[in-house]
């Protein structure tokens, strides 16, 4: 020991020894690479929603909040339950000071579809759901006109207070268009529009800075904000407050009305969903409210597959402007979704029109893929009138479960519905024999699917041409995602 | 005609005896008469003067005579000579020069009134100082040489002189005049007798004279404790300052003598103050007894004032003038702060005799700051050099910070370190209120470390902003000045030196500590070399360095708990090793490491309840900021992972050259040790880095600092090697290049990657200048950030959370509520969230950055919202609601507030102990043998000595 101490090399060989016992002790400790685990956001039951059903004058409302899904033992772990009983409430739009309004329509039925026909006159109903209700919870306003200047089917989702909403249709000068603002909220909105024409932006002062105060509606014509485009984008959003906004066209006599649905915002790429089989036009409606000129690539998701359209590959968009392109010869008379690309964002409508001598038309747009479900309030199937389901996987195969929730009787048994990947399938809605009246409709992908979207189409055959109204189907709001959450400090930092 | 008859007086002091009597006897006026007095000496004093004298003029007394009595003594039984009689008084350790009473006869001559002259009194030992010429008194009772403590003659103050009064040492005085004033006052058997005999000769009409063409050298062996004073047991100290202030009061008039009185009282308390701040609790207990005992005497002082009543008042206007100016006291005042701010001690200049006054030490760091040679001195200081450099490397790194930091907008921040907001009051407010409105509220004591920001912000005006880049991004050249002067007494190679603050400086650690905001060990790190040089002084027992080393070990410790554990390990050993060598270094240890136990206890407690926080350090925890998957090869390193860390091998030159250090055979204890301390350094860092969160940056700046004390010691032979020649030139050639590599290979790469990020210096505040401005007091603006899944957020209110509030812990029930509500929120699954939020008091809810969307349809959705603004740089919604700001809790802060009383007081009183300002050594060294000998001595060795010398009662 003496002489190893005394050595020259003895004390660097001890050191060296004890490095190389560090190192081993080190390299031995490393904790093998843990993959990331990104924390998931549990789903939760909604709590509570509001709707305004925006002219439901002469209108049959639909309200439902399917049941509880039965959950697999795996999924319960990861979701909240609800938190008991609750009930939906109908009235008419009121100022918080005229709190006590009578005769409001109370629903506490999850399950069931509730439907009535609203007498004309009276302004927006607000759809208030809490609690159990309200998971889920959609309603709808759809009108049936056999004559006149609105002959045809004219539906439209409920929506909910916002802050933004897009539409994307035909221009003040091509139609009638009126727009309907509410605003149920404790708090005023204040609004403004923006109007993309094929022409570019129109520019209005009238468009600025309309307050719409708590409890109050407001019906616009655009034809007084831009009355010369003939298509059009137009954007209504809040500096403050939530509003709910919806579109109603009006082509004239003989040739159709309906809602515009809203489109989803701008984004890079947008599909448009839940175009039906049956013949008719087909009018794409692309605007871009960017600066820069774009160029769309389209791609049509049918049931034999997905591929763009011969001749119809591309449309050119130019900055803050709206473009339309007929696709009639490319989808007409086959279920389709569109695929729409491009580099700028981008929001997309489409118009279909009925056959026969007097037309119809109905609207779908840009919308979200369903992940977490969706509902269709209204579904029809009493005399000639069909309920269609247009469902689209264009990126990866899924597998969708679809349940009817008829009001009256037992709901039959789910459908599975197999979408092979880029493939788009029509499903007819018919409910099981025996059941009378509407029914509303559940649409949920299975685990493991890719991003699925679609439609509602409602068509009748009538003497004088077909009567169309369409509805993109709508993320349900059943659930919410519920996001991890961490009082951190750090949150300051970037 | 004359007759000179000289008196020595001797006790005690064979050592100075047999000079003194052979000037007397070489005198070129020869003396009439020689009488030798012999109190009682022990060693030999009294054969002395036998031998010189002859035995029927040597006078055996016993040994408690004071001096005044032994000349009453002689000249009671010396009978009268004719003509004019002078008696020459003589101390045994005074010795005149040859001219000396020749001069002073003639200036007798010169001035008939004159009836007692004094020779200028120089130094025993160093023969040129001045002691004397002639002594005042303040109205303070003080003695007054009218000189500057140390100061040489030059004849500047030569010439006859009238003064008040002059020492005993060589007092010629005429024998009727003795006999007319009866002499030197017997009650005073030592100090001030000669005061009180001229004043009353003074009184009496007499002339004082001193005249500085005689010269004497005195040893003021009395004053100065060369030998033990038998006529009374008190220390010399109490006895002066006693007899200083009976003989003022016994000679003043009724009138001065009040206004005396009261000045004494006070200025003796102020004084007490001052010492007891000084560390000098004996100098302040014999201030009190002295005043004690010349006021609780009254009879005493009556007899004495009744002797002296004949001529006092009439007296009094010509006395006057010769007490030293008021202005006086002010100026010892200014002397005696100046003197203790230099670390000389209160040097009382005037009150104690001349010489006492210590040769200034050499202070740390020395010769950092020695500008004697102006500039260019500065500038060829390799350490200024080094510093500049460091600073210049700083600003290179930092570039993309500066900006920010100088624009009045931008907040540094980022990493472990949140936007810097507030002030010094802040942080102040923080540390000792007892509830903390700050985010949900708390109850948690603020944890120590905020003290301290809040201490350096109050000397940054106030600005902690500047407080922080100061610490944080100077800490490199920090860190290099600090590795530099530390290594002073341990290495002195200079080159050697340079290369290590250079090295230690940029270390990975560094590097990381700036780009991740680790502000904690950014002190820690300029702490580190300092507590190595402490350390050095408290294992050789230094109780002072022991106070030092335990307040700094205080200030790491609540930054990075760590470094307790660490350094009290390393204590441990020490204990272990050198406890039994040498005495008090268990005692210093203890103190050094106890200090901070003390001084944190309430936090320490809370750490220890959760170990895991020890591995920890101040400021945000964040995944991010560590490198979890840290390789064996970069902790071998010393990379500490993490952001700003450079390239695996930018260190391998230190490992190669501490390697390298390990073959030289001498002084392998030294670099064994440094090893030692790196391989235990290693080790803790390899615990540290498998802890989540944690980040092994001290641990490593350990292992770092053993490395580089191994290899720095060494380093010196690289001089010998290179003289050497031949291959072993060639040798030291390419060990002072791979040695090199390190820090300019370290300055390089950080110079070409930046500094920054994540710290970044031009963060906004992060509550939105709306909410700011539009929140009620108390009311909150609560941040929500997604991130990686989850949706962090934080409740501010008012105003971005302060460095320390993320250390609160709010009540755990409150947390989980919220936590729910905020989730809720985010989620947009309801409405009533909302009202949760609002009831805790929040008001505006952001969203940094570019929204996302998810996050902003849900906040949108909330009916009880209203979006305020939304751009890429944020959104703001608003509660429209009612919002109620929870009333904070009724709290009983007693035992807060008594600790934090106590913390305060335990600071001050450390603070007083490690402060240098009581270095005064009692000088020890022996007179008559050695006169050069001065070194570095302790306080230790002198009361062992003195300790030893057996105390013979009289």
């Amino acid at each position: 020991m003496r002489r190893l101490i005394e050595n020259r090399f003895g004390l660097l060989a001890l050191v060296l020894v004890a490095l190389g016992a560090l190192y081993g002790v080190a390299f031995v400790s490393r904790p093998a690479p843990a993959a990331q685990v990104r924390p998931q956001a549990v789903r939760a039951p909604v709590e509570s929603v509001t709707a305004v059903c925006p002219a439901p004058s002469g209108s049959r409302v639909s309200v439902v909040t399917p049941d509880q899904e039965q959950q697999s033992q795996e999924q319960q772990n990861q979701v909240q339950q609800s938190q008991g009983p609750g009930s939906a409430t109908l009235s008419a739009i009121k100022t918080p000071e005229e709190k006590a309004g009578g005769k409001d329509d109370v629903i506490d039925r999850p399950g069931l579809l509730w439907q009535r026909e609203i007498a004309a006159g009276g302004g927006p109903l607000v759809v208030d759901a809490t609690g159990s209700m309200a998971a889920g919870l959609e309603s709808a306003q759809t009108v049936r006109e056999t004559s006149g200047t609105q002959r045809g089917l004219a539906g439209v989702r409920c929506v909910e207070p916002g802050a933004e909403s897009w539409f994307v249709g035909p221009g003040p000068a091509a139609a009638e268009m009126t727009l309907y603002l509410a605003n149920p909220d404790a708090a005023p909105a204040v609004v403004s529009f923006m109007v993309y024409s094929g022409e570019g932006p129109v520019l209005s002062e009238r468009g600025n800075g309309v307050v719409v105060k708590p409890g109050q509606h407001r019906v616009i014509r655009l034809r007084d904000l831009a009355p010369s485009p003939l298509i059009m984008a137009l954007q209504v959003s809040t500096r403050s407050g939530r509003v709910a906004a919806a579109v109603k066209a009006v082509l004239g006599e003989g040739r159709g009305v309906d809602w515009l649905p809203v489109a989803a915002a701008p984004a890079t790429r947008v599909v448009v969903p839940g175009i039906p089989g049956t013949a008719g036009q087909r009018e794409l409606y692309v605007a871009t409210p960017g600066e820069r000129d774009t160029v769309v690539r389209i791609r049509a998701v049918l049931e034999d597959g997905s591929y763009a359209l011969k001749n119809k590959e591309t449309i050119e968009v130019p900055a803050g402007s709206a473009a339309s392109l007929d696709l009639s010869t490319g989808i007409g008379g086959q279920p389709a979704a569109l695929v729409l690309e491009s580099d700028v964002p981008i929001v997309a409508g489409l118009k279909i029109t009925g056959t026969g001598a007097r037309q119809d038309v109905a609207f779908t747009a840009g919308a979200a893929s369903v992940d977490l479900g969706s509902v269709v309030a209204d579904g029809r199937a009493e005399g000639k009138q069909t309920s269609w389901l247009v469902l689209s996987a264009p990126f990866s195969a899924a597998t969708v479960e679809v349940r009817l929730v008829p009001s009256k009787g037992a709901a039959p048994a789910p459908v599975e519905v197999k979408l092979p990947a880029a493939r788009t399938k029509e499903l007819r809605l018919a409910p099981p024999k025996g059941s009378k009246g509407g029914f509303s409709v559940v649409v949920r992908p299975m685990p493991g699917s890719g991003p699925v979207y679609g439609g509602r189409v409602l068509d009748e055959g009538a003497k004088d041409g077909q009567l169309l109204t369409a509805q993109p189907l709508a993320m349900a709001r059943t659930w919410a995602l519920v996001p991890p959450t961490v009082d951190a400090p750090g949150a300051v930092l970037p | 005609m004359h007759s000179v008859t000289a008196i020595v007086v001797a006790h005690d002091g064979a050592r100075w005896l047999k000079e003194t009597l052979a000037a007397v006897l070489r005198q070129t006026r020869p003396l009439d008469r020689v009488v030798g007095v012999d109190n009682g000496s022990r060693d030999g004093s009294g054969t002395l003067l036998t031998e010189a004298f002859g035995s029927g003029n040597v006078l055996t007394l016993p040994r408690s005579t004071g001096f005044g009595e032994a000349v009453h003594e002689v000249l009671r039984r010396l009978p009268p000579a004719p003509g004019q009689e002078w008696v020459w008084l003589l101390h045994d350790d005074c010795v005149p020069d040859a001219h000396a009473l020749q001069a002073l006869l003639w200036a007798a001559e010169q001035d008939p009134k004159a009836a007692i002259l004094g020779p200028k009194l120089r130094d025993w030992l160093d023969r040129r100082v001045l002691l004397e010429m002639g002594v005042t008194v303040s109205r303070s009772g003080r003695r007054d040489t009218g000189l500057e403590p140390r100061e040489y003659d030059q004849g500047q103050h030569d010439g006859i002189a009238d003064v008040l009064s002059v020492s005993t040492a060589g007092m010629l005085i005429r024998r009727d005049v003795w006999d007319e004033l009866s002499g030197l006052d017997t009650a005073l058997p030592l100090f001030r007798d000669d005061l009180d005999l001229c004043w009353r000769a003074r009184t009496a009409g007499h002339r004082v004279l001193n005249v500085s063409d005689a010269v004497a050298w005195h040893a003021e062996a009395s004053a100065r404790r060369r030998r033990r004073i038998a006529t009374s047991e008190e220390h010399p100290r109490r006895l002066d300052r006693r007899n200083g202030l009976f003989v003022l009061m016994a000679n003043l008039p009724f009138g001065a003598l009040v206004r005396s009185v009261l000045r004494n009282v006070f200025g003796s308390a102020l004084r007490v103050l001052l010492l007891l701040l000084a560390k000098q609790p004996a100098n302040a207990l014999d201030e009190l007894a002295a005043l004690g005992s010349v006021l609780g005497h009254p009879l005493r002082l009556r007899r004495a004032r009744k002797a002296r009543r004949k001529g006092r008042k009439q007296g009094w206007p010509a006395i006057r003038r010769k007490l030293s100016p008021p202005g006086a006291a002010f100026r010892r005042l200014a002397d005696m702060v100046q003197g203790f701010l230099a670390g000389a001690g209160p040097v009382d200049s005037a009150g104690r005799h001349h010489a006492a006054a210590d040769r200034a030490q050499e202070d740390d760091g020395d010769e950092l700051l020695t500008d004697s040679g102006g500039v260019q001195r500065v500038f060829s200081s390799p350490g200024v050099v080094l510093c500049l450099i460091l600073a210049v490397i700083t600003l290179a790194a930092e570039r993309t910070l500066l900006p920010g930091l100088l624009s009045s907008d931008g907040h540094l921040g980022g990493g472990a370190l949140v936007p810097v907001t507030g002030g010094a009051s802040d942080l102040w407010r923080l540390y000792i209120e007892d509830h903390h409105a700050a985010g949900l509220g708390s109850q948690t004591w603020a944890p120590p470390y905020v003290a301290v920001l809040a201490g350096l912000s109050a000397v940054a005006l106030g600005k902690t902003w500047l407080a922080v880049a100061v610490v944080l991004l100077g800490c490199v050249p920090l860190a290099g000045i600090s590795a530099y002067a530390a290594t002073k007494r341990m290495i002195s190679y200079t080159p050697a030196r340079v290369w290590l603050a250079a090295t230690y400086a940029l270390l990975p650690v560094t590097t990381g500590v700036v780009a991740g905001g680790r502000l904690g060990t950014a002190i820690v790190i300029v702490l580190l070399p300092v507590y190595a040089a402490l350390a050095t002084r408290v294992i050789a027992g230094s109780r002072r360095a022991a106070w030092g080393f335990g307040l700094l070990l205080t200030v790491g410790t609540a930054f990075v708990p760590l470094v307790y554990v660490l350094v009290a390990i390393l204590g441990g050993l020490a204990a272990v090793s050198f406890g039994g060598i040498r005495r008090g270094v268990r005692r210093s240890l203890v103190i050094g490491l106890g200090t901070p136990v003390v001084l944190l206890f309430p936090w320490l407690v809370q750490i220890a309840r959760e170990p895991g926080r020890i591995l920890l350090e101040s400021g945000l925890h964040d995944g991010r900021l560590t490198a979890p998957r840290l390789g064996a090869d970069s902790l071998l390193m010393l990379s500490p992972g993490g952001p700003g860390v450079p390239p695996v091998w930018a260190t391998a030159g230190l490992i190669a050259v501490a390697l390298a250090a390990l073959l030289l055979r001498r002084h392998q204890m030294i670099v064994a040790i440094g090893w030692g301390v790196m391989l235990f350094g290693l080790l803790v860092a390899i615990v540290v880095s498998r802890v989540d969160d944690a980040w092994p940056g001290v641990p490593l700046a350990f292992a770092a600092t053993g490395l580089l004390v191994a290899a720095g010691h060494q380093a010196h032979r690289i001089a010998e090697f290179r003289a050497a020649g031949g291959l072993r030139r060639l040798g030291a050639m390419l060990i002072v290049v791979v040695a090199f590599a390190t820090p300019l290979a370290a300055a390089a790469l950080w110079v070409t990657r930046g500094a920054q990020d994540p710290l970044r210096s031009d963060l906004s505040d992060p509550v939105p200048v709306l909410a700011a401005l539009q929140s009620a007091p108390g009311e909150g603006t609560l941040l929500l950030r997604p991130r990686d899944g989850r949706v962090g957020y934080t409740l501010m209110r008012g105003r971005g959370p302060l460095i320390g509030e993320s250390d609160l812990e709010p009540p755990r029930e409150a947390t989980d509520r919220f936590t729910t509500a905020v989730a809720g929120l985010a989620s947009g699954r309801g409405s009533t969230y909302v009202q949760t939020l609002a009831s805790s008091g929040v008001r505006f809810v952001t969203v940094p950055g570019v929204v996302d969307p998810a996050l902003q349809r849900a906040l949108d959705s909330q009916p009880a919202l209203v979006r305020v603004s939304l751009s890429e740089t944020g959104g703001l919604w608003r509660v429209a609601g009612q919002v109620t700001v929870p009333p904070p809790p009724a709290t009983a802060g007693a035992l807060h507030r008594g600790w934090l009383w106590a913390q305060g007081a335990l600071l001050v009183l450390v603070l007083i102990l490690a402060s240098p300002g009581a270095r005064t050594k009692e000088p020890d060294v022996d007179y008559a043998d050695a006169p050069a000998e001065e070194g570095p001595r302790g306080r230790r060795r002198a009361k062992g000595d003195k300790g030893r010398k057996d105390r013979v009662p009289a």
